[in-house]
């Protein structure tokens, strides 16, 4: 927790003035069993001085970014939980116990969120006295020039031709016109004499990284209180409104409502995939191009856009990425009456990503049928199996397993759009049945029709607010400029002292000089340098200038 | 002299850190305010009722039947309305039409008038449920949920089926989140039918 002192620095502190670098080197010892204090007082003291040292910041910080790991690794509930039952499926002796240590939701776990609060705690402990400390160097001048500069680590002497206190004057007009923070003797004071100091920039930079990394954790607090992230399946020709019940998955912030979404609505008009025809990797997507036409909030004007991968939609704060499509095959069902009870493009969902062969329900509760269905966009036979030899709609063709009965939905309870409860059904004769765009296959028994009336394509949208993004980055680059800053610049001291010289006329010049010894080197040169320039300011008529340096 | 100083400074710091972890912890785990003004029937929040002078104007929306014919909220001011978002999708919608046809007839000569909104849906499946399910009163098509996003400005529709209770002044008096039940309607609507 202490800096280290060099005996060289120590030896130079010894001296009658205070030569010490104030704050940073004034750290007092962390026994923690101050006068006067109870023995709990003194412990509470010791816990926090721990969790706010330099070392525990560093281990919780390293923590969290251990934490993170297994976050990127497996597949998260809040993001991917179709992955997450997969996951179970393919490890189902080890999933419950990772399940048990959260790591399928390791942003949410009530250990990360320790780690996290207390790195926040540490680094508010640390910064915060170091921001009042730093408030104090600043205005603290340097201290009075030590008695003897020939025993810090770096000094010099010349005899001048000027007199003691020309000397000191011409000397400290130098330091100051290099920038030195300057303290001359009070009237009345012994002496000709002028401290200098210099770097106050590092403490700062210093200051900025703690500050900029408390900002980055307030960012990403922002983004988890305040951002969202919803998830919304959009067929062409499909308008939406962004508001809870249109959304298909809404995972939002610690304090965001239904109410704080962006009021925007947007229509896909055309959805258009690319993909290679030749080659090594024919079928693989070259283009991805969704057009849209959306409104900001109601009643403003209209605009369009083409969301592309990487290449998302901004809505005032809110970006909309495109990350997924597939194919909507429309079908129309007729009850046994004729009457029409059913007439959508039904989103399929792709089994195979290379060749979109796609599976899907149709369910016309109003008709008491339900259809389970393979879409293929380029259909071929593979020994009499329907297959998708590419995934552009090239041939499309799509096979159902027709159900007559009761679909169970009137019964109230929830059930995915994607699923079809069979239970209380039975299996139409004549099932799978083969069917082409425009063909109706009439079931038989008068119980209805199908038609596969075309091909549709659908996009799955990610609508995502997070008010952290920008901060963060922000934040970050302060960070790294601060943390250039406390590397790259030393604080260092020049004090300059002038006694009467021994012939009577002129004087002795005396420099010592005094850096911090963690810093980058380089002070020996600059202070050979300012003792150089200064003995040839005030050069006698003879050369007779001593050497330079430590 | 340097020891007090840094002893308060450690001090101020303790404290601010506490409160700020005070506050975190505070905004983490507190859920969003309840309004006064607000009854909640049953022990949870899928019934609302709120009081005179703690009721939001319902937004208006002009729009289409799904048999073609145009909808006005704004005309049925003087009418007490109860709007109902579903969709034909909807399991627990389906489940609760049935008690929302009978309620319909019911409430009618009290100046009860009943709407629904249908979302996300297309116009053949819907008209196929009201058939089906006979559902009496119009319905306005908001299959982009224009609809829903303006109300969910004012009141928390949020969920499919939300059903909505609007006095006779346009402004909302209560509302149901998910499926209804005949009891939690008619508590709500006799007491604002009975107001004037």
């Amino acid at each position: 927790m202490t800096d280290v002192h060099t005996p060289r620095e120590q030896a130079a502190a010894q001296g009658e003035e205070t030569v010490s670098f104030g704050i940073t080197e004034t750290e007092p010892d962390a026994t923690g069993s101050g006068a006067g204090t109870g023995p709990s007082a003194g412990w509470l003291r010791w816990g926090w001085r721990q969790l706010t040292s330099m070392r525990t910041a560093l281990v919780l910080l390293f923590l969290l970014a251990l934490g993170s790991v297994p976050g990127s690794v497996l597949p998260q509930q809040g993001s991917d939980p179709a992955a997450v039952q997969q996951y179970y499926a393919s490890h189902p002796a080890l999933a419950p116990w990772l399940n048990h240590l959260g790591l399928f939701n390791v942003f949410a776990t009530p250990w990360f969120a320790a780690v996290y609060l207390l790195l926040f705690t540490s680094l508010v402990g640390c910064v915060v006295p170091r921001t009042f400390k730093l408030a104090g160097s600043a205005r603290t001048p340097p201290p009075r020039a030590p008695r003897n500069l020939g025993r810090l680590p770096h000094s010099a002497s010349f005899p001048s031709s000027l007199a003691p206190g020309a000397a000191v004057d011409a000397a400290a007009a130098m330091l100051g016109g290099q920038r030195f923070r300057l303290r001359r003797p009070a009237s009345g004071d012994d002496g000709h004499w002028v401290s200098a100091e210099k770097g106050y920039l590092r403490e700062a930079g210093n200051l900025l990284f703690h500050l900029a990394l408390l900002g980055v954790l307030v960012s990403i607090a922002l983004g988890g209180l305040f951002g969202y992230k919803a998830d919304k399946l959009l067929v062409e020709g499909q308008r939406f409104s962004d508001t809870m019940p249109a959304l298909d998955e809404f995972h939002p912030g610690r304090l965001v409502s239904g109410s704080d979404l962006a009021p925007f609505s947007l229509t896909l008009d055309r959805f258009s995939a690319s993909y290679l025809r030749s080659g090594e990797s024919r079928g693989q997507p070259s283009d991805f191009n969704a057009t849209v036409t959306y409104s900001p909030s109601p009643g403003a004007p209209s605009r369009t856009y083409n969301i592309r991968i990487n290449d998302p939609l901004s809505v005032d704060s809110t970006k909309i990425y495109l990350i997924g499509h597939g194919y909507a095959p429309v079908f129309k069902v007729t009850d046994s009456h004729g009457n029409v009870a059913y007439n959508e493009a039904t989103p399929f969902i792709p089994a195979n990503t290379g060749t979109f062969l796609s599976d899907g329900v149709v369910k016309a509760s109003d008709a008491s049928l339900g259809f389970m269905g393979v879409f293929v966009p380029t259909a071929v036979s593979v020994g009499g199996t329907l297959e998708s030899a590419f995934p552009a709609d090239d041939f499309p063709a799509v096979s159902l397993i027709g159900y007559s009965g009761n679909l169970g939905m009137n019964s109230g309870a929830p059930q995915s759009v994607y699923q079809l409860n069979t239970a209380g059904m039975t299996k139409v004769a004549g099932s799978p049945h083969l069917m082409l765009p425009g063909q109706t296959w009439t079931l038989p028994g008068g119980r209805g029709a199908i038609t596969f009336v075309g091909v549709k394509q659908w996009v799955s949208l990610a609508i995502t607010y997070d008010p952290g993004q920008v901060p963060a980055l922000v934040c970050g680059m302060l960070a790294l400029g601060g943390l250039l800053l406390s590397f790259l610049v030393r604080r260092r001291r020049v004090f300059v002292r002038a006694v009467p010289a021994a012939s009577g006329s002129g004087s002795v010049v005396t420099v010592g000089g005094l850096a911090r010894t963690d810093a980058s080197g380089g002070f020996e040169e600059e202070f050979a340098e300012l003792a150089a320039e200064l003995a040839a300011q005030q050069k006698p008529e003879p050369n007779n200038q001593s050497e330079a340096g430590a | 002299m340097f020891r007090a100083k840094r002893r308060t400074v450690v001090t101020v710091a303790a404290v601010a850190a506490v409160l700020l972890a005070g506050a975190l912890a505070v905004t983490l785990t507190a859920g969003s305010g309840q309004a006064s003004g607000v009854t909640y029937i049953g022990g949870d929040n899928s019934q609302q009722v709120y009081s005179a002078g703690h009721r939001a104007l319902a937004p208006d929306f002009t729009g289409t039947s799904l048999t073609g014919t145009p909808i006005r909220l704004a005309s049925y001011r003087g009418k007490v309305v109860v709007l109902n978002f579903w969709g034909s999708w909807c399991a627990p919608c389906r489940a609760e039409g049935p008690t929302l046809a009978v309620l319909s007839e019911q409430y009618r000569s009290k100046g009860v008038s009943f709407l629904g909104d249908d979302v996300g849906d297309t116009t053949a499946n819907a008209v196929a449920f009201t058939r089906d399910i006979g559902i009496g009163y119009p319905s306005v098509n908001d299959a982009s949920y224009s609809i829903v996003q303006d109300f969910s400005r004012v009141a928390s529709v949020g969920y499919t089926p939300t059903t909505v209770v609007i006095d006779r002044t346009g402004h909302i008096a209560g509302l149901v989140i998910g499926k209804i039940s005949f009891q939690s309607m008619t508590t709500i609507l006799n007491d604002v039918a009975a107001s004037p």
